[in-house]
């Protein structure tokens, strides 16, 4: 840094030249500066002006622009080739793809939540269960993925439904790692009203990790998530806490969908997770698929009655970690990732190009494969574009080079998409085009009109002005990175 | 021009015999680039038509809430233009460095074709 500042302190006016930047204005008074991977540097707008003419002579400035490659003295080449490496690094998941495949066991679920994005079928229909031959096809096809680490995900309707399949594919999958040699995880996406010795003493067998659903105090959860007994708050709660003794920890995380009947509570949602020694909380907005597009589902609010929900309850989080009771905001976690490091977290949300198909795979009950799973939740509203193949006579050339995931993938890129490409954020942002198709009916999506825009954009910033005045919570999003 | 984009900078008021919002831009000092580009992201707000009238870009603005200010809407307008013209100073001065960083990014990665072998279909 000394090696820098005294560079940079013999620059004249003019004898420097910008390096590729975007900016966004955070208020009057201040601008983001950002570089090809999103390093940034806080300037006045005079001093957004006076680094675009040329004439900036504030040496202070000019060496923190320089040491964010912002700027650079001509004829230097270091700069961008730093720029090059780290570019590159932020991609390497493109060779390394699909991390995660997700198969649907059973759409059967004794739930019937108001959000549920997939069909419910009654928990005696047997004919909405994957089958042994068709979870058998399905993982010689993840096992063809050339990522070094898979994961499997059980996902439903209610995956211990047919908690058999899931013993047996875990059994097959770790008998055929023994050839491809992976790192090798599992999840089970469950609300753990199933749950029991038995099933726990597999996830311990097995290193298994358990992803439930907790929508915060009981009477919110049990008015979202319905099932006999309206006793789902219950189940949940005493399945964290068995989960929790019996296997750790952090074997058990759960995650929580924003209802209108959310809006309101966002301490007391985050209070709950703090007292079952939950350490993330993911203050997600309802997704516009499958039931919810239909208004069943308590997606009756827009994007800024979401915001304030999220920046009330990221509020209420930092003040839990002021307390000395550490906590993390997921969405703001993955974000700070990739604004203060060069890894990429991989969330498929915030990928470009997208994380459909790259990041992740969808096997269906009936062996039907999506890119994701948003578009097998399209699929049950009858739109099947991100549907890719099947097992039964699919080749994993024939999915990954699919129309159907090669035309959204390219069309949605946002290094190329119109606002995104000089957008400040594009490097935090990621393109989504199974939102935007759903939305507005094409992977592109018209930005200055998109929902998903609006959200991130406001998010981004919120987080960055937090970062520029207040030390605490810049110190806090370090760790999170991490 | 100042790229001093919060503010509003050029774009004089055109006359227009009805009650329509105008808004003029000479052509020796706005690209049409940033116009259209301007009037892509303030679509959420209004929506803008361009033509070419004499040495000016004449605009247009249709505002979509039937009951937004003609002076709010005019500033929002010049003041998104502004920060458009100063995207495409930048984008001029800094395309070839730009270039340069994604051919050293792409030209290692094997994902390029012919430069290595591709994952196993």
């Amino acid at each position: 840094m000394l090696k820098l500042e005294r560079a940079a302190t013999a620059l004249p006016a003019h004898g420097w030249q910008l390096l590729p930047l975007r900016f966004h204005r955070l208020d009057a008074d201040s601008v983001v500066l950002t570089n090809l991977v999103g390093e940034y540097v806080f300037v006045t707008p005079d001093e957004l002006s006076a680094v675009v003419d040329g004439t900036c002579a504030d040496q202070e400035l000019l060496a923190r622009l320089r040491a964010a490659h912002l700027i650079q003295v001509p004829g230097e080449t270091l700069p961008a080739e730093l720029l090059a490496i780290k570019l590159r690094t932020r991609m390497r998941r493109l060779p390394d793809s699909t991390g995660l495949h997700i198969f649907v066991v059973t759409l059967r679920c004794e739930h019937t939540c108001r959000y549920c994005q997939v069909s419910r079928q009654s928990a005696a229909k047997n004919e909405f269960d994957m089958t042994e031959e068709t979870a058998r096809r399905a993982l010689e096809l993840a096992f063809r993925s050339p990522s070094p680490q898979l994961k499997i995900e059980f996902q439903g309707g209610e995956p211990l439904l047919n908690f058999p399949l899931v013993r047996w594919i875990t059994t097959e999958a770790n008998r055929m790692n023994k050839v491809h040699g992976k790192d090798l995880a599992f999840v089970i996406a469950t609300n753990l009203a199933l749950l029991d010795e038995e099933i726990l003493d597999f996830c311990a067998q097995e290193q298994v990790h358990i992803s439930t659903s907790l929508d915060g105090p009981q009477d919110l959860h049990n008015g979202n998530r319905r099932r006999p007994g309206q006793d789902s708050w219950q189940q949940a709660v005493e399945g964290i806490r068995r989960v929790q003794e019996r296997l750790g920890p952090d074997r058990v995380s759960a995650l929580m969908t924003t209802t209108e009947a959310s809006l309101g509570r966002p301490a007391e949602i985050i209070d709950i997770y703090a007292e079952l020694g939950l350490r993330g909380v993911f203050l997600r907005p309802v997704s516009p698929y499958g039931f919810a597009l239909r208004g069943r589902g308590g997606a009756n609010y827009d994007v800024g009655r979401w915001l304030e929900f999220y920046a009330v309850g990221l509020d209420r989080i930092v003040e839990l970690n002021r307390q000395g009771m550490p906590m993390v905001e997921i969405y703001a976690s993955i974000i700070a990732k990739k604004m203060l490091t060069n890894a990429d977290p991989g969330y498929v949300d915030l990928t470009s190009p997208a994380g459909i198909g790259i990041g992740a795979l969808v096997y269906n009950y009936d062996g039907d494969i999506y890119a994701s799973d948003e578009g097998r939740m399209l699929a049950e509203m009858g739109d099947h574009t991100f549907r890719l193949g099947t097992v039964h006579d699919s080749s994993y050339a024939d999915i990954m080079l699919s129309d159907a995931l090669l035309n959204p993938l390219t069309e949605s890129i946002t290094l190329s998409a119109p606002m995104c490409a000089t957008c400040a954020f594009e490097p935090y942002c990621g393109a989504d085009p199974v939102f935007h198709h759903a939305t507005m009916g094409d992977f592109t999506g018209h930005k200055a009109l998109s929902a998903f825009c609006r959200r991130n954009m406001d998010v981004f910033t919120l987080l960055l002005r937090k970062m520029r005045d207040d030390s605490y919570f810049r110190d806090l999003l370090w760790r999170w990175a991490q | 021009m100042s790229p001093a984009g919060g503010e509003p900078g050029p774009g004089a008021e055109a006359t227009s015999a009805s009650a329509e919002i105008m808004l003029a831009f000479d052509q020796a000092t706005v690209d049409l680039d940033a116009l259209q580009r301007a009037a892509y992201a303030v679509a959420a707000e209004m929506t803008v038509d361009i033509r070419v009238c004499g040495p000016d870009y004449v605009c247009t603005l249709f505002p979509r809430e039937p009951d937004a200010a003609d002076e709010a809407l005019k500033h929002r307008f010049r003041a998104e233009v502004n920060d458009q013209v100063l995207r495409v100073r930048i984008a001029k001065q800094t395309e070839p460095l730009r270039n340069l960083v994604f051919a050293l990014a792409f030209s290692q990665t094997g994902l390029a074709e012919g430069d290595a072998e591709g994952p196993a279909c």
